[in-house]
């Protein structure tokens, strides 16, 4: 016998008929022609409303459940922002970490209530401030990091045993040189490994397919790379997150809502797997991955994506990699607002913008929080700018009243009916990359790269068209001349971290120095964990650049498949 | 005038050194091409590399690319090697993040035109179209 859903069948049925009635008689005929072409962002055919009718076959048990217990739908943990308000976790990376350092503090002192560091492109590529390639790049749009004797100034007298911190790493093979010369700082500065507690990304996808660069690590030796600071960190670091699975630069770069988390949680049961080949319980590191979203602007969908990606975490877990601890099942994640959707023209708009995707952050139950600036398409933010969107993040977390009740959309038609296409397709979608060869062969190929660009294409010719309104833009657009705006102006930084190189490479145990870098490259390729010899190697004082070298020369470069 | 036959505007585009947000010129140079135009993207490169490259495809444009702040210091590099290689007449544009003011300063330094974000692809197939068309003796 069917089991009999929230609503008998004989209530389904006056609804629809009343429906058909409403339909009849209120709605124009114009009205029920729209709705043929209602879709959501990720292209969900929507109709004009939801009714009980679209949810008829709900299990409410089986489906949503209660916060803290499977399938998480409604939130992570059981008692939501009650117990645990979301971490205000704006991002702070310019210059050198002496200046990123005052930023950071300036944060904490208006109420932030944890860290999020950004480097510049030659640390996050791994090229020191003093090599000819990160010439113009050195302390631009985040800061620079060469030794750990950064690290250490970068986090002068802040207190990483009771803030956490976030450091957006991006690669896995500048990953396991940083998280080194961060564990090493703490050791250095007499904190025990347990009390540090934060996030790397660590994200082959960055490496090989989100951002292109001129030197790539190939995907199977960044995959390894990646797996190998899980692998270490989750031994030694029980409140650290060794990977944050970045759906959010995905869908910057070019994708819907649903191939976001596809992708993600395609690489994080990859990794899973990787893992188990090695040996380990699946119980033993799943408590530690955490995941990125980019919140953009279909306000709904975004929730219902939200909700919709802690169920197929729950799914994954449970049924394909044989989790047992409650502790595996849990999709924690971190927020960033859509930079991608704040233009230039009319740059206030931003704060609107910006608010209403943190909002809808907060209402799909978000561990912590990045609001974008106003000022994004112009540079990194001014003080000015970063305290609006701080506040921002305050005015959502104790004006608004909407912390005080769980997953409050929970039971929306609407709400329930996108969470569950939702799901439906992101396992179509790692059904897809499984029939692919996994997502390592997906990137190897060029498909990610591919679905990616397409993606950007299309949206590129849908605002060029009008299609895709942008208020200001391409929809209103004023002739008003824009008022002269403060831009945050980086500090020159290149000829400080050059001296401060010039004097770490002179002072440091030469001997020692060379040995520790002769066994990285060992371990490059015997295949061991590289970890161990990367944080000896940065005792040593190797600097970033002389580490990645040896990873470049081991692994050997990898051809960006977009022509 | 131009003739029916003129051969395709070429048009060399590249990411900037180190910058990694390859969205934007990776989408432009499909919207030049659907323009008509025979374009070569050439991934990342640095300016040795992108002038070495242009010397060999002898492109009528340039176009870099950059949103992570290296627009002062490596995009007038650019021109001033094309220079050296007697190659002025390449005509150089940039795109991407790049503040108001530092987009006259590149102007000043020898870069025919700088695009904001929010700018539609068409307007810079017209104002390619015009420049190189305009200065062609035919």
């Amino acid at each position: 016998m069917k089991k009999e859903g929230l609503f008998n069948e004989k209530a389904i049925e006056e609804i629809e008929k009343a429906r058909a009635l409403w339909q009849g008689e209120c709605l124009r005929p114009e009205d029920l022609e729209s709705e043929q072409l209602l879709k959501s962002a990720s292209g969900i055919p929507l109709r004009l409303i939801y009714t009980p009718e679209n949810v008829r076959d709900m299990d409410y048990l089986r489906e949503l459940g209660f916060p803290g217990l499977p399938p998480y739908t409604r939130g992570v943990y059981p008692n939501m922002y009650r117990g645990r308000p979301f971490t205000i976790r704006q991002i702070a990376g310019f210059g050198s970490p002496e200046d990123c350092n005052k930023r950071m503090k300036f944060f904490l002192e208006k109420g932030g209530t944890g860290l999020n560091i950004v480097l510049d492109m030659p640390t996050i590529r791994g090229y020191d401030s003093d090599s000819p390639q990160a010439e113009g790049n050195v302390g631009q749009c985040g800061v620079a990091i060469d030794s750990v004797e950064d690290m250490k100034a970068l986090f002068q007298d802040l207190p990483i045993d009771k803030v956490s911190v976030s450091l957006v790493t991006h690669l896995p093979s500048t990953t396991v040189i940083l998280l080194s010369m961060y564990m090493v700082m703490a050791e250095e500065r007499g904190i025990a490994p347990h009390a540090l507690a934060g996030t790397t990304q660590n994200d082959f996808l960055m490496e090989t397919t989100i951002g292109s660069a001129p030197e790539i690590l190939p995907p199977r030796h960044s995959f390894r790379i990646q797996c190998d600071v899980i692998e270490h960190a989750t031994r030694i670091l029980p409140r650290w997150n060794p990977v944050s699975y970045n759906g959010y630069n995905l869908r910057e770069a070019g994708t819907d809502a649903v191939t976001e988390v596809g992708i993600a949680i395609a690489n994080a049961q990859a990794t899973a797997e990787e893992l188990m080949k090695r040996g380990r319980e699946p119980d033993s590191f799943l408590p530690r991955f955490s995941f990125f979203w980019d919140l953009h602007n279909d306000f709904f969908e975004e929730i219902a994506k939200c909700r919709a990606s802690r169920r197929v975490w729950y799914r994954v877990t449970s049924e394909k990699l044989g989790a047992k601890n409650p502790r595996s099942h849990l999709m924690r994640f971190h927020v960033q607002t859509a930079g991608i959707t704040l233009p230039s023209i009319e740059p206030l708009n931003n704060i609107a913008r910006a608010a209403i995707q943190g909002l809808a952050a907060v209402l799909g139950g978000a561990q912590s929080l990045h609001v974008d600036s106003f000022d994004e398409a112009y540079s990194a933010p001014t003080e000015t700018s970063a305290l609006v969107s701080l506040r921002t993040q305050q005015i959502i977390q104790v004006e608004t009243g909407v912390t005080k009740v769980i997953d409050p959309l929970g039971g929306s038609y609407y709400v329930e009916y996108l969470t569950s296409e939702l799901e439906r397709r992101i396992l179509e979608f790692l059904e897809k990359v499984k029939s692919l060869g996994g997502i390592v062969t997906a990137v190897e190929t060029g498909w990610v790269h591919s679905l990616i660009a397409d993606f950007a294409y299309r949206q590129q010719r849908a605002i060029e068209s009008g299609e895709l309104p942008i208020v200001g833009v391409n929809y209103l657009p004023s002739d008003k001349k824009e008022p002269p705006m403060e831009i945050f102006r980086y500090p020159e930084t290149e000829g400080r971290q050059r001296a401060k190189l010039k004097e770490l490479r002179e002072k440091r145990d030469k001997v020692r120095w060379k040995e520790a870098l002769d066994r990285v490259r060992e371990c490059c390729h015997e295949g061991s964990n590289l970890m161990p010899v990367v944080m000896d190697a940065v005792r040593a004082r190797a600097t970033l650049g002389e580490i990645q070298q040896i990873f470049r020369e081991c692994f050997g470069l990898w051809e960006f498949p977009l022509k | 005038m131009g003739s029916v036959t003129q051969r395709p505007i070429k048009v060399l585009l590249a990411k900037l050194g180190l910058d990694i947000h390859w969205r934007g010129v990776v989408s432009i140079s499909r919207m030049l091409r659907d323009a008509g135009m025979e374009v070569i993207y050439l991934g990342n490169q640095f300016p040795e590399g992108i002038v070495a490259a242009a010397l060999q495809e002898s492109p009528d444009v340039v176009g870099l690319s950059t949103l992570c702040g290296n627009h002062l210091s490596l995009g007038p590099k650019v021109v001033q090697l094309l220079k050296e290689r007697n190659m002025e007449d390449v005509l150089v544009i940039m795109g991407g993040v790049i503040p108001p003011d530092d987009r006259e300063e590149l102007k000043r330094r020898g870069i025919a035109e700088v695009f904001g974000p929010d700018t539609p692809v068409k307007q810079i197939v017209q104002f390619i179209e015009e420049k190189v068309r305009g200065r062609d003796p035919s």
